[in-house]
């Protein structure tokens, strides 16, 4: 397991990263969203050991984090880019063996990675040959050399025409069900919603909300949509049930109680007409937008 | 998407990893230094470069051997009597006295046309024959000045000889007092200061050109990182200092291969000159000159990859490189025109005496020990650029919007 306590990054006046505290469960994918300057990169390097923290600390498995664990985790910065001259199966094999792999299995792993993404009939070719999308594959593949034990990826989405999306998707879930921890940054927050068992929020350098997506579902306020044959106007008047939003038939409401909103039910029930009565379940973005404001 | 690829590759069953793990040792530097080796052993520039200079001074000493080669004198001369052949032996001796190849053949022929007959054919170079009381030296076109010279001074020795033994006297009382000999206070004659002078600088040019080279090869590299953004990849790999040791050590082989490759070609040069008898000195000076290349070299290596590293474009390289570059330039020149007890204080100064050391080795006006002093000197001296070098890569490496100030560098945070 991942975790990262009390990490925080100090530039001059502006406290970049303050306290921030989570964790990354083995085989979990654990999305890390917030706007731009909210601090993920900062983080997410410092976990890395390329920048030093000013405080707080990065634990794997219990221990701090070592150089060799470290070098162990594949990353993916957000400002990334491969030597343009050299040979992409060269280059992948020579950081396969920075990770600590032998020749022979580096240049096996990278050459299976390419085969995998497409680029089998180019190995040879240099990497500034290489159309962008194929240059991002490679930089995928650059990633997740050398079996790594976490995963640490900055905006790995960002860029990535939808097949090489879902292909980093499959890639990332391969290494969760081994029980590697991942933790990705993503403006994208379907996607995040739709990959990630957990989020966390970070905001002006906090966290302001982590979680799984149901628990910070469980969150937001209750709310529901009634929608009926004929017109919803008398739902003003119930006691209890706070109207959002009304139009002809329907009605976005938020029930004081589980209760009033049953109340609520059986009456347009008596009524008649009833087509539709569901929750609202807020998308993650809504929530992010919500925590973000607060 | 998902069903056709994921099955078919399941990370922790390939091979791959199972082998990662026995072969942890490789330390990572030694990766880094590789693949530096590897690439500049690859770049088409660098290998035509270096070929170019090979046959360059392959061609300085083939063109040496060329002209030097007719060099030793040799004369076919046409006589008549035995007085002639007495004079020619003895022009042969005065000849063979500065040079133990030349030679002067002696060819008997019946009489004055059959020695003309000869030189019209063009058998001989010239012919001796008696004329009155003294002698006429008869050839076919030009003169060779060199066989004029010598057997004149042979005629006149020989004359002397005959006029001293009948006038009672010896040759030797007759030349008592007129001999004269020189004395050169600096040791070694002429062309053994020229030789010492030569391959000083020699050296002292090879020393700039790869410091210049492979410096500049150290800065790029790491500008090249930083411009395509894989330095914070190779980063979290492995640490900073890895992968500028890896970088420096590299280079240092590049360059000192270089200069070996090159030492030896001008070494075997020099056996097919006229200046062979000096191979034992020059060679010295060589084995003295590769460690003071070596520390020279070192000793601006981590300071060129700070320059590098507070680059973030190549074209900020110019900038960033500025003092190395005009230290270097001033280095040369100082080195090549400092004399007396400048030079002797300049043989300690480091990296100033990788220029000047050898020289003073050469010239034979410096001992084994004030070299080794100056090694150690430049030894501490590197510690020092080493310490500092590394603290500007560090601190700048991962900067990479714009260039960084040496004090923004030096001051940074990590």
């Amino acid at each position: 397991m991942l975790a990262v306590q009390g990490l925080t990054r100090q530039y001059g006046e502006l406290r970049a990263v303050d306290d921030v505290t989570f964790e990354v469960p083995a085989g979990r994918m654990i999305g890390f969203v917030g706007g731009n300057g909210a601090g993920k990169t900062t983080t997410m390097r410092m976990i890395m050991g390329v920048l030093a923290p000013t405080a707080g600390e990065v634990v794997w498995d219990g221990h701090p984090a070592t150089l060799a664990d470290r070098a162990r985790f594949g990353y993916m910065p957000e400002e990334r880019g491969l030597y343009p001259k050299q040979p992409v199966l060269d280059q992948l094999t020579y950081l396969g063996r920075l990770h600590g792999m032998s020749q022979t299995a580096a240049n096996t792993r990278a050459k299976e990675l390419l085969e995998r993404f497409g680029l089998g009939e180019r190995l040879k070719e240099k990497v500034e040959k290489l159309s962008l999308g194929n240059q991002q594959r490679a930089q995928i593949i650059a990633s997740v050399l050398g079996d790594p034990l976490a995963l640490i990826l900055d905006e790995p989405f960002s860029g990535l025409d939808p097949s090489a999306v879902d292909q980093m998707a499959d890639l990332l879930r391969e290494h969760t069900s081994t029980g590697v921890p991942v933790l990705f940054s993503s403006h994208q927050l379907e996607l995040v919603d739709r990959l990630c068992d957990g989020i966390v929020v970070l905001h002006k350098g906090k966290v302001v909300a982590k979680g799984t997506s149901d628990e910070l579902r469980g969150n937001a306020p209750l709310r529901y949509v009634l929608s009926l044959t004929g017109d919803a106007g008398w739902v003003r008047g119930v006691p209890g049930i706070q109207v959002l939003d009304l139009d002809g038939g329907t009605v976005e409401l938020e029930p004081e109680t589980e209760e009033a909103a049953q109340r609520l039910l059986t009456e347009a029930v008596s009524r008649g007409g009833v087509r539709e009565f569901s929750r609202v379940r807020p998308s993650l973005s809504e929530i992010y937008r919500e925590v973000a404001a607060a | 998407m998902s069903t056709d690829t994921s099955p078919s590759t399941d990370v922790n069953v390939t091979p791959a990893p199972a082998a990662a793990a026995t072969t942890r040792m490789k330390s990572p530097w030694s990766l880094v230094a590789l693949r530096e080796v590897q690439v500049k052993l690859t770049d088409r520039n660098f290998l035509l470069g270096t070929g170019a200079t090979i046959l360059l001074i392959a061609a300085v000493f083939a063109l040496q051997g060329f002209l030097m080669s007719g060099g030793a004198p040799s004369f076919k001369v046409a006589v008549t009597d035995t007085a002639a052949a007495t004079v020619l032996t003895q022009a042969e001796q005065d000849l063979q006295a500065s040079d133990p190849e030349a030679t002067v053949e002696v060819v008997e022929v019946a009489d004055t046309a059959a020695a003309e007959a000869m030189l019209v054919d063009e058998e001989v170079h010239g012919a001796l024959l008696p004329e009155g009381e003294g002698w006429e030296l008869v050839t076919n076109g030009e003169t060779d000045g060199e066989m004029l010279s010598v057997i004149s001074e042979a005629v006149r020795t020989t004359a002397l000889q005959e006029n001293a033994e009948a006038a009672g006297t010896s040759m030797e009382a007759l030349t008592a007092g007129t001999t004269i000999e020189t004395r050169d206070l600096s040791g070694g004659d002429e062309e053994s200061r020229f030789v010492a002078w030569v391959a000083g600088f020699a050296m002292a040019m090879l020393f700039y050109m790869a410091a210049m080279m492979f410096g500049m090869a150290i800065a790029n590299s790491v500008v090249e990182e930083k411009q395509s953004r894989i330095v914070e990849i190779l980063a979290a790999a492995i640490s900073v200092r890895a992968l500028l040791t890896g970088k420096v050590i590299g280079n240092t082989l590049l360059a000192l291969g270089q200069i070996a490759i090159l030492g030896a070609v001008a070494l075997v040069g020099l056996t097919f000159t006229n200046y062979d008898q000096y191979l034992s000195m020059v060679t010295e000076a060589f084995l003295w000159y590769i460690p003071f290349f070596v520390l020279g070299f070192l000793a601006l290596a981590c300071i060129w990859a700070a320059a590098g590293a507070m680059a973030s474009r190549t074209e900020d390289l110019q900038s960033t490189t500025m003092p190395l570059t005009m230290g270097l330039v001033l280095v040369f020149i100082v080195g090549l025109s400092l004399d007396g007890a400048a030079k002797v204080i300049g043989s300690f100064v480091p990296v100033l005496s990788t220029i000047l050391m050898p020289m003073r080795l050469l010239e034979g006006s410096a001992q084994w020990w004030e070299a080794l002093l100056a090694l150690g000197l430049t030894a501490a001296f590197c510690a020092l650029t080493i310490a500092a070098g590394t603290r500007l890569y560090r601190r700048s490496l991962l900067q990479t919007s714009g260039r960084v100030s040496l004090k923004a560098a030096w001051a940074g945070g990590e």
